[in-house]
C-alpha cells in the first residue's frame, strides 16, 4: 500500500514538474527590435531574443538629480477614460506647507483628467469629440481648446506616419466590437462582411481633410472643426466621418501631468496612465526608475524588457488587451488603416519613450499597424529622437 | 484469500519501516508548510484599503488622504468612517472602513450565502476579503516603494 502511494506520488511530483516546465517555455519565441543600445536593456524572458538593432538613436546624458534621502512617496489613484491612473510623488512631506501643496497638485491633476475626459470622450454626449461624430458632413463646430490642441496633434501625426496612426478608423474600430461596443463577434458570421470594411476605410482615408481653425474678431478665442465633406451610404443611411481620440488621449493626459509637476516643483514620482502612457520622472536615490514592459503573451503581465528611464515620457500599445480569437486568429482593436481590419502584423507589442506623451501614443498604434519591415525603416528615418522597442512573432 | 494469507496479514505488524518514513516526510513537509505560510505572513497594519470588481480597481483609499473612486460608489464619510457602497450587476455590498481602528469590513451585502461579511475585518497586510457572486475583492493598499520597479 505505501509503495503504491509513494508511487503516485512520484508520478504526480514527475506530472507537475513537466506542467510547469512547460508552461514556463511554451516553445514560441518571439523577437525583440529596437533602437536602444546595446547594454541600455535587458532581455528578462527566456522566449524572447534579439531580432535586431535599428540604427539611427543617439543617447543623450540624463541629468543627475540631487540626493532625496529623506523623501517619502505617496500614492493616488484615479479613474479617467475608462482607465485606471496611479500617480506616484516623492517629496519631503514633513516640510511646512507640503501637505498642502501635496493636496492642492492632486487636485489640479484630478481636474485636469477630468477636463481632457469631458473633452475626448466618445461616449459623455456633450463632449468635442461627440459634437464633432453628430456632425454632419462638411459642418463647422466649436470645440474646445483642450480638442483643437489633441485634435492637431493626431493630425500632424497622421502626417507623419503617412495614415499608418488614423483615429477617424472609428466605424471599423466599432464594427469589429471595440471602441466602447465590447460586444465582441462570437462567430465568424458575426464579424463585418468585406464590403462595409472597405467602406468604413475609406471613409477614414478622409482624415487628412479635417480642418481646424481659430475663431477671429468677434470668435476670438473660439476654436472650431469642419468636417470632411466625404460621406458613405451603408445599410440605406449615410455616414460622415466620426473619429475616436483614445490612442492619443491618454498620452496628452501625460503631458499635461508632466507640466504639472513641473509647475508644482516635483522632481520625483511617476505618473502611470492605464499602462498605456506614462511620466517618469527621477527616483528617490537621485537615480532612474528601472521600467519593466509587460509580455503581450503573459498571463501574469511578466516583463519581457527592461530599462531605465528617469525625466522621460513613454507609451505602449499591444495587441493583447482588447482582443478576441475566432477560428484560431486574433483580433485586436488596433486596426490596419490599409485593409480596415484588426493588425495581422504580427508585431505583438511597441513601446516609444521620450518627447511628446501624445505623440508617443499615436506612434505606437501607427508602429503596430507597419509591420516589421516599415516599421524598422520608418523608426531609423523619423523616430532617431525617440527610444523605441517593439516584439513580433 | 486463503486462510494461511489471512493469518499472515493479522501477524504482520500494523506500520512497516517504509510506512512510517512516509509518514515522517508528509508530516515534516505539512509542518515547514504551515511554518513557512504562519511566519511570512505581512502582519503589518494596512496603509489603506483597495476594491475591485471583476479585476478591476473601483475604489483606493489611504488612510489620512482622500478616497478615490469609479463613478456609480456611494461614499459616505461620517466622522472616523467611511461607508462604500459597491453595485454589481447581480447586487451590491457594503464597505466599513473604520479610520480610527484602520480596519475594513462588509456590512450589508445581498449575495447569496452572505460569506462575505463573516471574514474577519481586514487589520493587517495578509487579509482580503472576497465575495464570489458579485466577483468583489477587498485587498490592503500596500506602499512598497522600497521595490521601484514599473510595469508597463
Amino acid at each position: 500500500m505505501a509503495m503504491k502511494l509513494f508511487k503516485i506520488f512520484s508520478v504526480f511530483s514527475a506530472a507537475c514538474g513537466v506542467a510547469l516546465f512547460c508552461a514556463g517555455c511554451n516553445g514560441k519565441t518571439f523577437s525583440i527590435y529596437t533602437n536602444m543600445p546595446e547594454g541600455s536593456f535587458e532581455i528578462s524572458d527566456k522566449n524572447y531574443t534579439l531580432g535586431g538593432i535599428i540604427p539611427g538613436y543617439v543617447p543623450t546624458e540624463k541629468e543627475v538629480l540631487p540626493s532625496a534621502e529623506n523623501f517619502t512617496s505617496k500614492r493616488r489613484m484615479y479613474y479617467s477614460m475608462t482607465s485606471n491612473a496611479e500617480l506616484v510623488v516623492s517629496a519631503d512631506f514633513t516640510a511646512e506647507g507640503a501637505e498642502d501643496k501635496y493636496s492642492e497638485f492632486v487636485s489640479a491633476v484630478g481636474a485636469e483628467l477630468s477636463a481632457i475626459d469631458k473633452a475626448l470622450s466618445v461616449t459623455v454626449v456633450n463632449s468635442d469629440v461627440s459634437k464633432f461624430n453628430n456632425a454632419a458632413a462638411g459642418e463647422t463646430v466649436e470645440i474646445s481648446h483642450t480638442a483643437y490642441k489633441v485634435l492637431n496633434l493626431a493630425k500632424s501625426v497622421y502626417d507623419l506616419t503617412s495614415g499608418y496612426y488614423n483615429p477617424a478608423l472609428y466605424y471599423n474600430v466599432f464594427a469589429y466590437g471595440f471602441g466602447g461596443a465590447y460586444d465582441y463577434p462570437k462567430d465568424e458570421s458575426e464579424l463585418p462582411d468585406e464590403e462595409t470594411v472597405v467602406q468604413y476605410k475609406e471613409l477614414a482615408r478622409h482624415f487628412g481633410e479635417v480642418l481646424l481653425s481659430c475663431g477671429e474678431g468677434e470668435n476670438e478665442g473660439k476654436y472650431f472643426v469642419t468636417k470632411p465633406e466625404f460621406s458613405i451610404e451603408v445599410g440605406g443611411e449615410n455616414l460622415a466621418m466620426k473619429v475616436d481620440l483614445g490612442g492619443i488621449g491618454k498620452g496628452y493626459a501625460v503631458d499635461c501631468v508632466d507640466k504639472l509637476f513641473e509647475e508644482y516643483g516635483y522632481e520625483y514620482g511617476y505618473f502611470n496612465f492605464g499602462s498605456s502612457s506614462m511620466l517618469v520622472k527621477g527616483y528617490t536615490d537621485g537615480g532612474s526608475y528601472n521600467v519593466g514592459f509587460a509580455g503581450p503573451r503573459s498571463p501574469m503581465r511578466e516583463p519581457y524588457l527592461y530599462t531605465k528611464i528617469q525625466g522621460e515620457k513613454l507609451s505602449t500599445s499591444g495587441d493583447n488587451e482588447q482582443v478576441y480569437s475566432i477560428g484560431g486568429k486574433r483580433y485586436c482593436h488596433i486596426i490596419d488603416p490599409t485593409t480596415g481590419k484588426p493588425v495581422q502584423t504580427g508585431i505583438m507589442s511597441v513601446t516609444v519613450i521620450g518627447g511628446s506623451a501624445a505623440e508617443d501614443d499615436a506612434l505606437t498604434t501607427a508602429i503596430m499597424a507597419m509591420g516589421k519591415e516599415r516599421a524598422v525603416q520608418f523608426i531609423e528615418e523619423k523616430l532617431a529622437d525617440r527610444k523605441v522597442a517593439f516584439c513580433c512573432e | 484469500m486463503s486462510l494461511k494469507k489471512v493469518k499472515e496479514v493479522k501477524k504482520d505488524k500494523g506500520f512497516k519501516l517504509f510506512d512510517l518514513i512516509i509518514y515522517g516526510v508528509i508530516a515534516v513537509f505539512v509542518a515547514v508548510l504551515f511554518t513557512v505560510i504562519f511566519t511570512t505572513q505581512n502582519k503589518t497594519p494596512i496603509a489603506g484599503v483597495r476594491i475591485c470588481v471583476a479585476a478591476e480597481v473601483v475604489f483606493e483609499y489611504e488612510f489620512g488622504g482622500e478616497p478615490s473612486y469609479k463613478d456609480g460608489l456611494d461614499v459616505e464619510e461620517n466622522g472616523n468612517s467611511l461607508t462604500v457602497t459597491v453595485h454589481a450587476d447581480n447586487g451590491y455590498n457594503k464597505v466599513y472602513i473604520d479610520k480610527l481602528t484602520k480596519t475594513v469590513k462588509v456590512i450589508e451585502a445581498d449575495c447569496r450565502g452572505k460569506q462575505c461579511m463573516y471574514f474577519a475585518p481586514i487589520e493587517n497586510n495578509s487579509q482580503l476579503i472576497y465575495c464570489s457572486p458579485h466577483a468583489l475583492r477587498i485587498e490592503p493598499l500596500i506602499n512598497d516603494f522600497n521595490n521601484p520597479d514599473i510595469i508597463m
